[in-house]
């Protein structure tokens, strides 16, 4: 199965690709992707989090690891059984162009293609083309409306993809005989935050998306507060690992606790 | 025969008086320039031996020699004319010139006198030396008169100015008097600008604290706007703030005749193509003042910031710490005052569309990485706040900016600098680790707050001090003695995000 998708994901996007591999991988799965920064390189963490076996199909020839911040990952993938795949000889450098050849390379070696979070033209949705054109599925996970990132997505679910929630969803599909995990998907230990001893929460929170980067001066004006508290608030809140920064807004970090909450 | 006339040359900023002496003897007719003139001030020669002509003067036909003096001062402009043109009339009628009073002007042909540069270094550096009037062209009497310690004598043209010397009709002393500080109004209000919370924020701190600052975002956020407002925020120039801005742009001739103090302070906007002299001086032979000086008391806003040459940019790191910018030509060495605050605008990446959520960024991380490393270094080690400026929706514009006008935002920002220079005699932005210490105690909760930030974010020394400082100014804003934990936690939010996607 390939997980793919954008190579700047939002922490929504980061979370899912991790832990929906690791559940697949648990599943005896083996998890197909392209050793790209963000999707990728969270499937590929995901499935050895799960003890599975995973390939990553370069666009390089198999000695260029790329992006160089990835070659740790690439070694640990190795020692896990995995293996590193390239229709480029070696020494070829990462050039745009073969990216998209890379990508029906992805498409072809699986059974099945989900898609986690992608901008639109991105090239997941070359790969999710690449499946349909060989006939295989594509699946994909939905994220906010608010986001650039969910287009991709969105469009392929209109289109006719299967609906991702959880790995049983996609094992399911792939009739295979696995045990499931966990329902829902449940964010992995590292996106995870631990409460505060004394269970105080900043309510803050509440108001925050966790792939919409909220504005601090929309909120402060929301809020009614001074715009100054606001930022100290939510540095705080930053320092504690609840939140990040993006761009000139504020994520939310996904984690188990607050989705739990926020949906009672 | 001898005379000897006083004049003076502009260096840097500094008054150098300049002895004329002429001596006339017998011999051939002829007329010998000596004591390191250059060019333009040995067409000196031409200028006045018309000029006293067309006086209906006599010129004399004997052997002429000009000393400029002390010979090793390299001479150039055109501001000695007058000051040799007296001494030869005196020369040759055998008068004495008075030694209290020095000669500025370029002559015409007709021997009218015409503007020179500088006049104001010279009415305010002159006194020093022992001179008591001034004579100047008739136009430039304003501006000469803004030196309070010397008698200023217009004159409309060599005539009345030889006449003046042998009593005949003495040239009246210039009458205006010093003009009133005042406060202009803003040239742009923030009251026109929509949202923008933390950018108004952060202008309200670099107001304060005198802070640098740098603005991060997409194009058509407005950044220029808001950079523009920040001369409203400060404090209307002192006096001697007015005049040291005065003397930068009379040596630059840029002095408007007439009304020539201007109590706004300065704001300047120079291209990213600028060149290094054009920023922070120089130019060939004798160095002149570039943007960072004519910015001097004021703003000098850097838009675009990453497309500058980079060598641009890090001349700018003297100038930052040390106030003044020392510049060495053929011609000698300068030094002009550099005290500006520094406002930085920059796209997020070269598409200028990362961290804009509405559309994806398009560039790679590479270009990013090359992008953000152009940006970093030295230089913004130095800006103390550092803010996101998001593109305001386009729906928000059409209704009426709610925010506070920029004359409430100053009666905060006045009374937390009138803090600041009671406690420390400094803005906060000039505060070092050791003042920090001294003048900017931490609670308990914020030095924990800070630290742990420092251990977890991995935070540098410099980083440090300039979360620091900003919360600083923040207590003084709440005119708070101490600096509590939410101002070291506000301080620690105004620095951009490492992720920008």
């Amino acid at each position: 199965m390939a997980v793919v998708g954008a190579r700047r994901p939002t922490p929504y996007g980061e979370a899912v690709a991790e832990r929906l591999a690791t559940d697949l991988a648990a599943a005896g799965v083996v998890v197909v992707s392209g050793l790209a920064l963000g999707v990728d390189a969270a499937a590929h963490e995901g499935a050895l989090i799960g003890g599975g076996c995973t390939v990553a199909v370069l666009g390089s020839g198999v000695d260029v690891i790329y992006p160089a911040a990835n070659a740790g990952l690439a070694r640990r993938l190795l020692d896990a059984g995995g293996a590193i795949l390239s229709q480029f000889p070696d020494g070829t450098v990462p050039r745009a162009a073969n990216f998209p050849r890379r990508n029906w390379i992805i498409a072809a070696l699986a059974d099945l293609v989900v898609v986690v979070e992608a901008a639109e033209g991105s090239g997941a949705l070359i790969t999710a083309d690449a499946a349909l054109h060989l006939g295989k599925q594509v699946m994909a996970v939905p994220g906010s409306v608010f986001s650039a990132l969910s287009v991709g997505c969105h469009q392929l679910l209109r289109d006719g993809a299967g609906l991702v929630q959880n790995a049983r969803d996609v094992l399911a599909d792939l009739s295979s005989p696995g045990e499931v995990l966990d329902d829902p998907l449940a964010a992995p230990e590292r996106f995870r935050i631990a409460e505060p001893a004394d269970g105080s929460r900043d309510p803050l929170l509440r108001h925050l998306d966790d792939s919409l980067p909220g504005d601090p001066g929309v909120l402060a004006r929301k809020l009614g507060l001074p715009f100054g508290d606001l930022i100290a608030r939510l540095t705080r809140l930053e320092l504690e690992g609840r939140v990040v920064r993006r761009g000139a807004g504020y994520v939310k970090v996904h984690g188990r606790g607050t989705s739990r909450e926020e949906s009672e | 025969m001898l005379a000897t006339v006083l004049t003076s040359l502009v260096r840097g900023l500094e008054a150098r008086p300049v002895e004329v002496q002429v001596d006339i003897s017998s011999g051939v007719a002829g007329f010998f320039l000596v004591g390191l003139a250059s060019g333009s001030v040995r067409e000196a020669k031409e200028r006045a031996r018309a000029a006293i002509r067309n006086s209906g003067l006599r010129f004399p036909q004997r052997r002429l020699t000009v000393n400029l003096a002390p010979a090793e001062l390299r001479k150039d402009g055109s501001g000695l004319d007058l000051a040799i043109a007296v001494g030869i009339c005196l020369a040759a009628l055998g008068l004495k010139a008075p030694g209290d009073a020095a000669f500025l002007g370029e002559l015409s042909l007709d021997g009218t006198l015409r503007h020179v540069d500088g006049v104001l270094v010279a009415a305010r550096g002159l006194p020093g030396q022992g001179v008591t009037d001034l004579v100047v062209p008739a136009c430039d009497a304003a501006e000469a008169a803004l030196g309070e310690a010397i008698r200023v004598l217009p004159a409309p043209n060599l005539a009345s100015v030889v006449s003046h010397l042998r009593g005949e009709a003495p040239l009246a002393p210039y009458a205006g008097s010093l003009p009133e500080a005042q406060s202009p109004a803003p040239e742009l209000d923030l009251a026109e600008i929509h949202g923008q919370e933390a950018a108004r924020r952060a202008l309200e701190v670099a107001a304060a604290g005198g802070h640098h600052l740098l603005m991060w975002g997409p194009p058509g956020a407005g950044k220029t706007m808001l950079a523009r407002c920040l001369p409203g925020l400060l404090p209307p120039l002192t006096l001697a703030e007015a005049l040291e801005v005065a003397e930068v742009r009379s040596v630059l001739g840029e002095l408007p005749p007439g009304c020539p103090l201007d109590w706004r302070r300065p704001f300047r906007a120079p291209h990213h193509s600028m060149s290094l002299a054009g920023l922070v001086g120089g130019g060939s032979g004798m160095a002149r003042p570039g943007e960072i000086s004519r910015a001097g008391h004021g703003v000098l806003f850097l838009d675009e910031l990453a497309e500058f040459e980079p060598a641009t940019v890090q001349a700018l790191r003297q100038p930052l710490e040390q106030g003044r910018v020392f510049l060495t030509r053929s011609a000698g060495s300068v030094a002009f005052p550099a005290r500006f605050q520094l406002v930085a605008a920059t796209n997020p990446c070269p598409c200028g569309w990362s961290g804009d959520g509405r559309r994806a960024c398009r560039c790679t991380r590479a270009a990013l990485e090359t992008y953000r490393r152009a940006l970093s270094g030295p230089l913004l080690d130095r800006v103390d706040l550092q803010v996101n400026v998001p593109r305001t929706p386009l729906e928000a514009l059409g209704g009426e900016p709610s925010g506070e006008s920029s004359s409430t935002v100053r009666e905060r920002v006045l009374a937390a600098r009138s803090l600041q220079l009671k406690r420390q005699g400094m803005l906060n932005a000039s505060l070092r680790a050791a003042h920090l210490r001294c003048w900017a105690p931490l609670r308990p909760a914020a030095r924990r707050g800070l630290e742990r930030w420092a251990t977890e974010a991995a935070l540098t020394a410099r980083g440090f001090h300039r979360a620091w400082r900003v919360a600083r100014t923040l207590a003084d804003l709440e005119a708070a003695a101490e600096v509590e934990e939410r101002h070291v936690m506000e301080a620690l939010g105004y620095r951009l995000a490492e992720h920008a996607g």
